[in-house]
């Protein structure tokens, strides 16, 4: 009950002039940071920190928490138009939402992707609200192996991700696990691979090897093709037959939930981040699934597992931050500056101390959910234009995108070189027909795991892995996500032998 | 005509540009934008920090500064940018301590001294931090417990400082434990709240508005006023831990001209005095001092040797 008359004072604080400004600048300022390759939640949040410098705490904050879960949604659009997802969490978005544009439905995957990635905020929101507290808890006791085992677990989608195409999968997962190794060990602190090049110490950066994976191998790939015409988007622009009806997304609802329910308690574990989480919602829809077989072809039921749980994991990262003042991912520890430059603390005493702003704060980001859907709805027409845009102006268009996105993220010319060069790899991988999605997965993944794998072998041994109960379960779960798929392609094969 | 008119437009910058340069010495320091740069990502401390230098240095010298990050490497990439500027105090770097176990650790390829350790300006007390609600509190559970079960005492910290003075506890108290790094403190300190981990070393700022976590001690001369119930390492009797200190402050490349520094010597000593500026830092316990060249070039020489018996064992 004290909860509900919070709110309702956290709402009373946030229903004025500055404060609903303040959340529309954010989002539609995430949603264009989401957008727009090179810059990832966390960069668009660090941007306008110091605008928020002389601002009142609670307005700034808000427009801050605004560009956090607008841009998670924001690097969809991207995605689902012209195969380039615009954050890491993205990824598994691009799935189903590319193909869905290719066969003229673009408007279809924008719908889902907007309509889920609300859904997924407001349910992320709504546990934190209810929930913060016993589950800052349960965060707390994860162990390096645990994360390990997550991380593994992560790696296992490869095998149902690949599909047919899976020994290619796997082979794509390796280069990025591979090019994981470059750079200072993060335990040890040797130098593996560098080559006495300064740039490479910390490894390549994910958002210049996303970018070039993604944006540029594809227009290198039309640019092999000729490609001269931009893609069909029947009557998408006029709002007909094309755009989901009400009773489509309701006939997602299953996936939806449930991968906002994942998507935010994997967020709420501190280093974990979205992009498992929208690897992970994925990959359980599509095993759950009736059709496992039409995912990867344009099944909408991807493009909402994949932005349900990556907006869904913004509100679970806000549980460490408030509860315990940690934060649990790059954006909300650019929030702890935001709340310090205030003269506020991230913790459990700001319950007490501010509840004002807090549920000011709670309030906020569901109000900043329900202007993502008109905002969203409202670019709509304007992301299909893009589309139809001919790849011969579209093309260099995001050759200069991607260069400026890559030098972004760091100031640094290496980032563009790097870029280009993740371009022309991805390209020649893509001509063989390896994807680009476990590369990305890989990379995302294979530091999480080492890093953890290496901290549980320093903390408990080797045994601690199967002594753990949390941790072995995980690894058990890993093995049988592994072998499932192969399990099953072998009885398939076995009962086509019969029925000939 | 339209051609003759942009020769004309061109030639005039061009005379502009060589007025300009002409007159450069005449013109005195400093008469363009100055670049902070910042080693660490925007949205840190560092990088807040600072953003907070320029904002207040507004309001005592008409120069303007632009941060501007140039993260990687652990700094290097910073470094060496500032190296590849030339020395006329247009290129000014917010550095740490970090810079320096990094250079130690890492291996970097640089002088130490290659950079004139312009002013060293807050002093960040490095404590011992444990958590408030386990059998491990202060430094005497600490000491026992690692001495029942030698070897086996979890510590976890950020690699570098941090780690060293873990190091450096050990020794003065004849333990041992296990060093677990974390290079995102956040994560650490939830290890130890959740009694993963029994130690934390890191700065009072760490366990503001964390009632899970308490500073065991605190390494300075005295006492906090705003942490009496701290103790310091003096005061337990350990040795040789007075001046753990996370400083943060500002290099020049080496080799800028004396008048230039002289003019930073004196922002910076307007800036110290400035009580938004002491206000902004003493709050989450950090010292606001100001040490010039001479006393902080002397400080670095001697952390390089420090760290190097810590890195290089």
């Amino acid at each position: 009950m004290e909860t509900v008359s919070y709110m309702l004072e956290g709402f009373g604080n946030i229903l004025a002039v500055a404060p609903l400004l303040a959340i529309a600048a954010g989002v539609f300022m995430g949603i264009l940071v989401g957008a727009m390759p090179g810059l990832s939640p966390s960069m668009g949040v660090a941007l306008l920190l110091p605008f928020t410098f002389r601002l009142d705490p609670l307005v700034g904050l808000v427009m801050l928490t605004a560009v956090y879960l607008a841009s998670n949604y924001g690097g969809s659009i991207t995605a689902v138009t012209i195969n380039t997802p615009g954050t890491p969490s993205a990824v598994a978005t691009a799935f189903d939402g590319y193909p869905l544009t290719q066969q003229g439905k673009a408007g279809i995957g924008l719908g889902h992707s907007l309509v889920s990635s609300v859904v997924g905020g407001m349910v992320g929101i709504i546990i934190l609200i209810l929930f913060a507290r016993p589950l800052a808890k349960v965060a707390v006791k994860m162990h390096p192996a645990e994360y390990f085992a997550l991380a593994l677990f992560g790696l296992t989608t490869v095998a149902s991700l690949g599909g047919k195409n899976w020994a290619k999968a796997f082979v794509a997962a390796l280069i990025g696990l591979l090019i994981n190794t470059v750079g200072i060990d993060p335990i040890s602190s040797v130098k593996r691979f560098t080559f006495g090049v300064t740039n490479i110490f910390d490894g390549f950066d994910i958002i210049p090897a996303l970018i070039g994976l993604f944006a540029l191998s594809e227009v290198f790939t039309k640019l092999e093709a000729r490609e001269t015409k931009g893609i069909d988007v029947g009557d998408a622009e006029t709002r007909k037959d094309t755009w989901p009806t009400l009773k489509e997304y309701w006939s997602h609802r299953r996936v939806t939930l449930q991968s906002s329910v994942f998507g935010t308690l994997i967020g709420i574990f501190p280093g974990a981040g979205s992009a498992i989480a929208s690897f992970l919602a994925y990959d359980l829809a599509k095993r759950t699934s009736k059709h496992p077989d039409t995912f990867g072809k344009g099944n909408p039921e991807g493009v909402c597992a994949s932005e349900a749980a990556n907006s869904a994991s913004v509100g679970g990262a806000m549980v460490p931050l408030l509860t315990l003042g940690i934060p649990g991912s790059a954006a909300t520890a650019v929030l702890v500056g935001a709340l310090m430059i205030h003269d506020l603390v991230p913790g459990p005493m700001l319950f007490t101390s501010n509840p004002g702003l807090v549920y000011g704060l709670f309030a906020s980001m569901l109000v900043a959910n329900i202007f993502m859907l008109f905002v969203g709805g409202l670019g709509g027409k304007l992301w299909l234009k893009v589309i139809k845009i001919s790849p011969a102006v579209l093309m260099p268009m995001i050759i200069a995108v991607a260069f400026i996105g890559s030098f972004a993220v760091k100031n640094s010319l290496f980032d563009v070189a790097a870029c280009f060069v993740f371009g022309v790899g991805g390209w020649a991988l893509k001509r063989k027909g390896y994807p680009m999605a476990p590369i990305v997965l890989g990379m995302v993944l294979g530091k999480l795991a080492e890093v953890n794998f290496r901290r549980a072998v320093i903390m408990g041994g080797y045994s601690v892995f199967f002594t753990r109960p949390a941790s072995l379960a995980l690894l058990l779960i890993s093995v049988a996500a592994f072998a499932l798929p192969f399990w099953q392609a072998g009885r398939e094969k076995k009962k086509a032998v019969k029925g000939e | 005509m339209k051609k003759i008119a942009i020769v004309a437009m061109l030639l005039t910058t061009l005379c502009i540009g060589l007025y300009a340069e002409g007159t450069k010495e005449a013109v005195a320091f400093p008469s363009k934008p100055i670049r902070v740069i910042v080693y660490a990502a925007a949205g840190g401390q560092l990088d807040i920090t600072a953003r907070k230098f320029a904002e207040i240095a507004a309001k005592y010298t008409p120069a303007t500064f632009v941060v501007e990050n140039k993260p990687g490497a652990g700094g290097l990439v910073g470094w060496e940018y500032v190296l590849s500027q030339p020395e006329d105090g247009y290129t000014l770097m917010a550095v740490t301590k970090t810079l320096i176990a990094n250079h130690v650790k890492d291996e970097f390829d640089v002088d130490p001294m290659s950079l004139n350790w312009t002013a060293f300006l807050i002093n960040d007390a490095e404590t011992i931090i444990t958590n408030a609600n386990s059998k491990i509190r202060t430094i005497a559970d600490i000491v026992a417990d690692a001495k029942a079960r030698p070897g086996q005492q979890i510590w976890v910290a950020p690699p570098g400082v941090d780690e060293v003075v873990t190091y450096k506890f050990w020794d003065r108290n004849g333990i041992s434990g296990k060093y677990v790094p974390y290079d995102a403190g956040g994560q650490a300190m939830a290890a130890v709240i959740g009694q993963q981990a029994q130690v934390y070393v890191g700065n009072p700022v760490d366990v503001r508005g964390k009632p899970d976590l308490m500073m065991a001690a605190i390494s300075a001369e005295k006492r906090f006023t705003q942490f009496p119930d701290v103790p310091t390492f003096k005061e337990l009797g350990i040795k040789g831990l007075d001046a753990e200190s996370f400083w943060r402050g500002f290099a020049l490349k080496k080799g800028t001209p004396a008048s230039i520094i002289a003019w930073y010597d004196e922002l910076f000593t307007r800036i110290t005095a400035d009580p938004e500026w002491r206000q902004f830092n003493e709050k989450d316990g950090m010292e606001v001092v100001h040490y010039k060249s001479e006393k902080f070039n002397a400080i670095v020489a001697d952390e390089v040797k420090d760290f190097k018996t810590y890195f290089k064992k």
